[in-house]
């Protein structure tokens, strides 16, 4: 099988790279043989996260550019510099071959890049032909107003030029999201595009839209116009993609053509992100009774038709893309989120309330923002510790400070929080050190089933291995874990089974043999 | 994004239409006199200074945004009014007086707001302690009286058979209407709430806009200040106080919504004249004012309440 891949080497020094190329120079600008825009070794680093690494791929006319990596793999980055909300720290844009500067998104304006981000840049209450023109309406007879007859007259003509039927007076507001979508093309089109970049742009759409939104991309193609189309559904991307780039950590992984390439390869490519891996873990030798079953669970945020089972002494995985209603699941069983059907069954008992009866039943949600949801950053650690705990420790409701200043350095030292004394504010304290807290705050409260919502986000190597070593003991202890990752390598470390979701369903459950990064995209992407 | 909630016919007539129309109805009916021609134009005279506020107050709240001030600045641009032209004997030096100061807290609550980046609430409580203390200052805590006649005669003068305050109501009501719904001022103003990005995105500065939507606000207190002391033939040291609390009432009566830019300001006229006959009719009835101010804060709730109860359904 020869398949026309080709591998970016790691460059070992950037700028020599760099210089080599302005070398070459590029071509003449009329030349047909010149990309319409070309990024050049454009990196983006923020704190502990190189978000871009030197990434490097040619935009054509006329073609649909897409670009593939997992959760994390720099798409959102690289669409941010694109439209110049980020600003690259290194590389070079080249727009039909002469050096371009992409600083603010008047920049990105003016060389006719156009994003289309899946939260829609439109007014709500104002119409569509105010929305396509927003900022640059046409000037009536009175100074300051708007010539009403010729916006609309403009708007008509954009929305045809993209064959879209619809009256320009509506109010966006009372447009579904298929049209807003078709909204902010024409407002794209109308600022004269010539890349137009889109975020997973058929995630709301029905087929029917989808196809029409197909139609329309082939129309703009025709027109030359490039697109660069992020997507996590392979089947999309052999429909309707002319090359392929795959991003992992940051890093552009290799260009492929859908004609020469296979979803499977387009998988591998993806997958295998550069973890450490040394996390600790002690697998049962068999697990113990169910602890949580989840029967038919639907609910009100999306999610539905869920059956899962969690037993004592497991962690649990659960994957998925970003939106594929692992999160809605988290808070469905916890009783956040409004449940449409299906039971919850904890301890042998069924959950009929909200989150106050889960918290009191023994199950802890740990959430992804630990420092929105999960702390009061200004109290101190001892504070953090017992509030959970408060009814359990103080039955009579009055408080006593001995009491809790016990309890919390007992969890500080069986946690080994790192903390000078009680007394620290939590916000002090270092990532890894504040999701422990969060763990202990329940632990103190006997939680029995710990809900993790992404328990590594922003915490620092060493500290992960701690934070699953605690996971360990928990589990070892007669706990369960059902833990949420977009970490998929982690998953595969440490969990006993994992299910994936996929747009609000399990499409899913891969036994521990079966747990590999291959499998879990697989099963949470959509497949040809 | 949420898909809008269904049409039903309910939600086809505005709330604040079926709230006048109950206000009416019941005052009509148990109310001495309050269908009497005459009373029904002293409710509207009475409403003007409170439409002058209310129309800049829909501005405001459709940018998520409050003036709290308000009311302190029309006291304020009301003593202005006074003593200019007590020292001057001009009704217009006056008027240009108030303007200038009214205007000048405008420009600091914009300022305030969209510059310095403070929470409205909190940076008009602050310019409302100010123009307070002004007031105190300018007026020595007295009344300013002997003021010239002309200032008098403007709330009892009439204009092609219409008293002038009720002219000036209408005219700002059309200019305000103009300005809302066909400048680009106006889009700017449903983008400023509704979505501040998108300005960003076109290349306009978002805090230059709001900056000027409070300014209106401090322009039209300044033009209130004149009706207010012509219609106290005085300057008084808590004349406008609580107006602030109607302004924002009426708003939120009329349909405005706190959020997300949705804004309607023939609604806001309706709820300056829901609270004028809620007023009124508790006046006719004999019912002391401190009742009044709790049932304009009723029906705030009220209507809100309906509202909440209208889009879920």
């Amino acid at each position: 099988m020869s398949l026309a891949v080709h591998e970016t080497h790691s460059q070992g020094n950037p700028g020599q790279e760099h210089r080599d190329r302005e070398n070459d120079g590029p071509g003449n600008p009329r030349d047909a043989a010149v990309p319409l825009l070309e990024l050049r070794d454009i990196s983006k680093e923020f704190p502990g996260v190189k978000a871009l690494d030197n990434v490097a791929f040619p935009v054509w006319p006329g073609e649909v550019h897409m670009l593939l990596g997992e959760n994390g793999a720099g798409k959102s980055s690289l669409m941010k510099v694109l439209c110049g909300a980020y600003r690259a720290d290194s590389g070079e844009f080249y727009y039909k071959g002469e050096r371009a500067v992409i600083a603010s998104a008047a920049d990105a304006q003016r060389l006719g890049i156009a994003v289309i981000f899946q939260e829609f840049s439109l007014v709500p209450h104002l119409d569509i032909a105010q929305n396509i023109f927003l900022g640059r309406e046409p000037r009536g007879l009175i100074p300051g107003t708007i010539d009403r007859r010729r916006i609309l007259r403009d708007a008509r003509k954009v929305l045809d030029s993209i064959g879209f039927d619809i009256n320009p007076s509506i109010k966006v507001d009372r447009l579904g999201v298929a049209q807003q979508q078709m909204v902010e093309i024409a407002k794209a089109i109308s600022q004269n595009a010539r890349i137009l970049v889109m975020d997973e742009p058929t995630a709301a759409l029905s087929d029917r839209e989808t196809e029409l939104l197909f139609a329309l991309i082939a129309r703009l193609k025709a027109d030359g116009v490039a697109i660069i189309y992020i997507s996590h559904r392979l089947a999309e991307v052999f429909a309707i993609g002319d090359r392929i780039t795959v991003l992992r950590d940051g890093r552009r992984i290799g260009e492929v053509r859908p004609a020469d390439a296979t979803p499977d390869q387009l998988v591998r490519m993806m997958v295998g992100r550069n973890i450490d891996l040394s996390y600790p873990r002690n697998f049962a030798k068999q697990p113990g009774k169910v602890l949580l079953e989840v029967r038919g669970l639907a609910a009100a945020s999306g999610i539905s038709g869920i059956d899962i089972v969690v037993r004592q002494g497991e962690i649990v995985g659960l994957c998925g893309l970003i939106g594929s209603g692992r999160s809605e699941l988290a808070r469905a069983i916890f009783g956040a989120d409004t449940i449409t059907a299906g039971d919850v069954i904890f301890d042998g008992q069924r959950m009929t309330d909200g989150p106050d009866q889960a918290a009191r039943r023994g199950i802890a949600l740990i959430p992804e923002n630990r420092k929105s949801e999960g702390l009061a950053l200004l109290r101190s650690a001892g504070d953090n510790l017992v509030v959970a705990a408060l009814r359990k420790l103080f039955p009579t409701g009055l408080f006593e400070p001995p009491r809790a200043f016990a309890t919390a350095n007992d969890l500080i030292q069986r946690l080994r929080i790192a903390t000078p004394n009680a007394r620290q504010p939590v916000g002090l304290l270092s990532g890894g050190n504040q999701q422990k807290i969060v763990i202990g705050k329940w632990l103190a409260a006997g939680a029995k089933l710990f809900i993790f919502d992404e328990p590594t986000r922003g915490i620092d190597v060493g500290a992960k291995s701690e934070i699953f070593a605690l996971i360990d003991r928990l589990v070892a202890d007669g706990a369960a874990a059902l833990m949420i990752s977009s970490e998929q390598a982690e998953i595969c470390h440490v969990c006993d089974r994992a299910y994936v979701m996929r747009e609000g369903r399990i499409a899913g459950e891969l036994s521990r043999h079966e747990l590999t990064e291959e499998n879990i995209v697989r099963l949470g992407m959509h497949h040809a | 994004m949420r898909e809008s909630a269904a049409a039903s016919p309910l939600r086809s007539i505005p709330g604040v239409a079926v709230m006048l129309a109950l206000l009416v109805g019941i005052f009509g009916t148990i109310a001495p006199g309050f269908l009497s021609l005459a009373n029904i134009s002293n409710v509207l005279l009475q409403s003007t200074i409170l439409t002058l506020l209310a129309l800049p107050m829909t501005l405001i709240i459709m940018t998520e945004g409050l003036d709290l001030s308000m009311g302190a600045v029309v006291t304020l641009t009301s003593l202005m009014v006074a003593i200019v032209s007590l020292a001057t004997g001009s009704m217009l030096l006056g008027l240009a007086a108030a303007i200038a100061v009214g205007t000048a807290f405008g420009v600091l609550n914009g300022w305030l707001v969209a510059v310095a980046g403070i929470p409205p609430f909190v940076a008009t409580l602050g310019t409302l302690g100010m123009a307070q203390g002004l007031c105190l200052i300018v007026s020595d805590g007295q009344s300013v009286v002997g003021i010239p006649r002309a200032v008098r005669d403007i709330y009892s003068a009439t204009l092609a058979g219409l008293p002038v305050p009720v002219v000036v109501a209408l005219i700002a009501y059309a200019a305000f209407h103009v300005l809302l719904y066909h400048t680009r001022f106006g889009t700017y103003i449903f983008a400023l709430g509704g979505n501040r990005e998108a300005l960003r995105y076109a290349g306009l500065s978002p805090a230059r806009w709001l900056m000027g939507v409070y300014t209106i606000g401090g322009l039209m207190a300044g033009i209130a200040g004149l009706l207010m002391t012509a219609r106290m033939n005085a300057g008084h040291p808590t004349a406008g106080l609580g107006l602030e609390f109607d302004a924002i009432a009426a708003v939120a009566v009329g349909g405005t919504s706190f959020e997300r830019g949705n804004g309607w300001l023939f609604g806001t006229v309706l709820g300056v004249i829901a609270v004028g006959v809620l007023r009124n009719g508790l006046n006719l009835l004999a019912l002391p004012s401190s009742l009044q101010v709790a049932s304009v804060g009723f029906l705030v709730i009220v209507a809100l309440f309906l509202d909440g109860l209208r889009s879920r359904s």
